[in-house]
């Protein structure tokens, strides 16, 4: 469904990815593990079509988005939900104008109709109880299970596509999220999960991308990830060697 | 800044001015934004305006009296006050006003809403964000700046009124009809078309720097900062430019 045919970004002179290539099925799970700034973030904008890269193509369901014009990239990000690192909610809309912003845009539903599905997908999420709270109010975990509410208010996407979504969270945030990730995509849906934590990775994935200085270092699936010999990739999976010697 | 840089950033301002115009006329139309957007631009201004154009309006009045009586024409008063108010002062001082209250807050908003990815989300939801944010902004000012204004002259002339009067000794009977003469169709044009002028900059300039801002809050205080400076110059500017056309349009000789 993604295809990332040798794609090149960079800010100004600082080049972030550099010839990138990979394709993702619509229904995989993958995980994209990679340090602070190695442009995790940025490929997710890039899939969206929010930033165009220097060069290369970027393909979604054989259709090269970056030569599209912001208006025909509209089709192109229905297909996918996309729920932003910091969650990005709209600050001077309560939780309930959040949830049915997309409601509001895009259907012709009454005030009961949008307030019964706002409800409903809160409830999802665990929120329903914060229905009228503004969102300066919320704790960074509540922030984001609104914000992946709100992704799913208007359409059904095809792939999810989540930044950093248990950065920053308690242990039992952090799972209920991933719980959550699971749950939504629900085995016939794809998503792409971009974190540096190898331990949801785990829970989440079942597919495992290493980024490293704008490549690809690593792919492949559980197995591989954990018989890695990489450095950088034992790196990260100290992470789970304190919780568990034994392995 | 380099040059190529400098016509990029103008050839954007440009592009974005022109499609918050014409979003005016496309579908969909954002008439709960648009409304907030006249709540909060003309009646959260319209206190500040009365206060500040009843200020300048007896200043003004204050000063020409003194001025006028010692060369024994005091009976003019009411004409140089009314021409300078109608044709210069009025718009530019509403439009000054304007642009330090709406303009830096449009700007601080929508600066603030990209660093925190808002705009990013819009645009995620497949919602435009020139549609969305700028073209309401735009609108409101178009709307609300002129009539901020007509409502400032008068106050300015009222206040103008009360100097000449009751300071000055005046008759208030050749006051007001030395402000009626001034109101002919030149002047009322001239004055009028301003506003409209300055509201399109104002929101514009407020909105492309709102959208432009980088780098946390340091971007964010620089853009309300050029917000504001960019506006007073283009309003001061093209005042200038626009008094000039105005009167050779309208048969003036100079
Ligand atoms: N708007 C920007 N302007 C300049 N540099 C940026 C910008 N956004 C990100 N970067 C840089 O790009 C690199 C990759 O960013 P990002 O994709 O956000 O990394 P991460 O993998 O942590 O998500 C970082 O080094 C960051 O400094
Ligand atoms: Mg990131």
């Amino acid at each position: 469904m993604i295809l990332f045919d040798r794609v090149s970004f960079s800010y100004g002179l600082c080049p972030i990815l550099d010839g990138l290539s990979f394709s993702i099925g619509a229904q995989e799970r993958v995980a994209v593990l990679g340090g602070s700034g190695e442009g995790k973030t940025t490929i997710l904008k890039l899939i969206m079509g929010l930033i165009k890269p220097d060069s290369g193509a970027i393909l979604v369901d054989g259709e090269d988005i970056t030569i599209k014009c912001e208006a025909h990239l509209r089709e192109v990000r229905m297909k996918f939900s996309l729920v932003f690192q910091e969650g990005a909610l709209f600050d001077s809309l309560s939780v309930k104008e959040n949830v049915a912003f997309c409601l509001r845009e895009y259907t012709k539903m009454s005030e009961e109709e949008i307030d019964g599905r706002v409800r409903e997908l809160l409830r999802v999420v665990g929120m329903e109880h914060a229905l009228e709270r503004m969102p300066d109010e919320l704790s960074g975990g509540m922030h984001r299970r609104v914000a992946i509410a709100r992704s799913l208010a208007a359409y059904d996407p095809l792939m999810f596509l989540y930044d950093e979504p248990t950065s920053g969270l308690d242990p039992i945030s952090a799972d209920m999220i991933c719980r959550l990730i699971l749950e939504l995509a629900g085995g016939r849906r794809g998503l792409i999960m971009v974190t540096h934590k190898v331990s949801d990775a785990l829970k989440v994935a079942d597919r495992f991308m290493f980024l490293k200085a704008g490549r690809v270092l690593f792919d492949g699936d559980r197995e591989r990830l954990v018989r890695s010999t990489l450095p950088e990739i034992r790196m990260f999976m100290r992470e789970l060697e304190c919780l568990s010697p034994a392995e | 800044m380099k040059s190529k840089e400098l016509v990029a950033m103008l050839q954007d301002f440009y592009l974005l001015s022109f499609r918050g115009l014409t979003g005016i006329f496309r579908r969909p139309f954002y008439l709960k934004d648009t409304i907030e957007q006249m709540d909060y631009a003309g009646a959260g201004s319209f206190l500040i305006i009365l206060l500040v154009s009843l200020f300048i309006g007896m200043a003004l009045s204050l000063q020409l009296s003194a001025e006028l009586s010692r060369l024994g024409l005091k009976m003019y008063t009411g004409k140089v006050v009314g021409i300078s108010i109608i044709r210069e002062i009025g718009p530019v001082t509403a439009a000054l006003v304007f642009a330090g209250r709406v303009g830096a807050g449009m700007a601080s908003e929508l600066g603030s809403m990209v660093l925190g990815h808002q705009v990013d989300s819009l645009r995620v939801f497949g919602v435009d964000p020139v549609k969305k944010l700028v073209t309401p902004r735009l609108l409101s000012s178009l709307l609300m700046l002129p009539a901020l204004t007509i409502i400032g002259d008068a106050v300015s002339l009222l206040g103008a009124y009360y100097i000449a009067v009751y300071v000055s000794h005046q008759s208030g009977s050749v006051y007001w009809t030395s402000i009626r003469d001034v109101l002919i169709y030149e002047n009322v044009v001239a004055g009028s078309v301003k506003p409209f002028i300055f509201g399109y900059l104002i929101a514009s300039v407020s909105c492309f720097m709102g959208l432009t801002t980088r780098g946390g809050s340091v971007g964010l205080r620089q853009t309300t900062t050029r917000a504001v400076v960019f506006s007073i110059i283009s309003i001061i500017i093209s005042d200038f430019v626009l008094t000039r056309i105005l009167l050779y349009l309208l048969g003036f000789s100079v």
